[in-house]
């Protein structure tokens, strides 16, 4: 008879006691007690330029590996058309699902990773719903039009807010201990 | 026959008196200084030493032990000295001596425990016994009680808090692409907080309220 079927009580207790220390020894109390750590745009912008060339370069790899096929079977030109506009529309939805699911699932895009960054609420840093997470990249979107200025108010707000933020209730917080 | 008994009776009465005066006289003998010397002189005589080493060399020897078990000396003797204080005072003056000392060091020191040690840890009782023992539900309980008590989590901790196995863990888990993003990240950090300034200074806006812990708003 092993131990957890012997003793599932004591086993349970054992395991909630590791959680425990785990927790005290992982988790900074003096981090916790100092609130986010928002992140500014120079930190933003290099980790969303990563993002966009990783959603690049997977797209033109796709758009290689479909030119080649194309190639090889000589497809009528309206075919053709119609694959680049196929293309395009994949392109769309692949670099806005790319941003939307990352964000509605851990709150970070490969890039914000290797920046120890994380978009999340503003109000409880949970990642973001859904619908939210779309707003927010339209929004994105649309800040970048007027030649960017829809991310200058990251510069002065004090939660490091762009315009996209303050619609999708959503702030970039740091996710290193202080 | 009946005019002779008196002369028995005397003859009788006469015997005894020689006997009683024989005896005291072999006693008074006996106790006299020249008898004791006299025993002194033959037990140191060449003579009695001769004679003893003649008898130890024949067979009285094996008659003696044959006598010694029949009578059960051995036993008796054993019992006498069990019974009585000697023993005590035997292991008194044994441990007042240091004989345990000497006796337990001599074993440490000696290859006679290595050779016990060694021939007990190979034989295959002792790993039937280990296997045992580990089967059992002693170990089980050992475990669980280990894992309920509030040392080895403070064990734990303490060990996990350890600037070693920190130090370790960061090693082992950072790569050079993540010693590239650290020095990238705390570049791009400082780049925040000196463009925000020049923007706060280009607008005369207040700076930003700065977080002592992480000097971010």
């Amino acid at each position: 008879m092993s131990l957890a079927e012997g003793r599932p009580h004591a086993s349970a207790r054992a395991r909630d006691r590791a959680q425990a220390v785990a927790t005290r020894v992982h988790v900074d109390p003096a981090a916790q007690a100092a609130g986010p750590s928002y992140q500014g745009l120079v930190t933003r912008t290099i980790a969303f330029a990563l993002d966009c060339a990783v959603i690049n370069l997977v797209a033109i790899a796709v758009g290689l590996a479909v030119g080649l096929a194309s190639s090889v079977l000589d497809l009528p030109s309206g075919v053709e058309k119609g694959l680049v506009a196929i293309g395009g529309l994949a392109w769309f939805f692949w670099s806005g699902g790319y941003f939307v699911v990352c964000w509605a699932t851990t709150g970070q895009t490969p890039g914000d990773r290797l920046f120890h960054i994380r978009v999340c609420d503003a109000r409880d840093f949970n990642p973001l719903p859904v619908r939210r997470a779309v707003l927010r990249i339209v929004f994105l979107t649309l800040a970048a039009i007027p030649l960017f200025a829809g991310f200058l108010p990251i510069l002065f707000d004090d939660r490091r807010r762009g315009i996209h933020d303050m619609v999708a209730r959503s702030v970039v917080v740091g996710t290193d201990p202080a | 026959m009946a005019a002779l008994r008196p002369v028995v009776g005397a003859v009788r009465l006469g015997g005894r008196a020689v006997e009683g005066a024989t005896l005291a006289t072999v006693d008074a003998v006996l106790g006299s200084r020249a008898a004791t010397e006299i025993a002194d002189r033959v037990v140191d005589s060449a003579l009695v030493r001769h004679a003893l080493s003649r008898a130890l060399a024949g067979p009285l020897v094996e008659e003696l032990s044959r006598e010694v078990v029949r009578h059960r000396v051995l036993e008796r003797t054993t019992d006498t000295v069990l019974s009585g204080d000697a023993l005590d005072a035997i292991v008194e003056r044994a441990l007042e001596e240091g004989v345990v000392e000497r006796a337990a060091a001599r074993v440490l020191d000696g290859p006679e425990l290595e050779r016990v040690l060694i021939s007990a840890l190979e034989s295959p009782a002792m790993e039937r016994l280990v296997a045992r023992t580990i089967d059992s539900r002693l170990v089980d309980d050992a475990v669980a009680q280990l894992l309920e008590s509030e040392e080895l989590w403070v064990v734990v901790e303490e060990i996990a808090q350890s600037p070693a196995v920190s130090d370790a863990i960061t090693q082992q888990s950072m790569g050079f692409a993540d010693q590239v993003a650290d020095g990238v990240r705390a570049s791009s950090r400082n780049a925040d907080a000196w463009l925000e300034r020049a923007a706060r200074r280009a607008l005369r806006r207040r700076p930003a309220e700065l977080s002592p812990e992480t000097g971010e708003p």
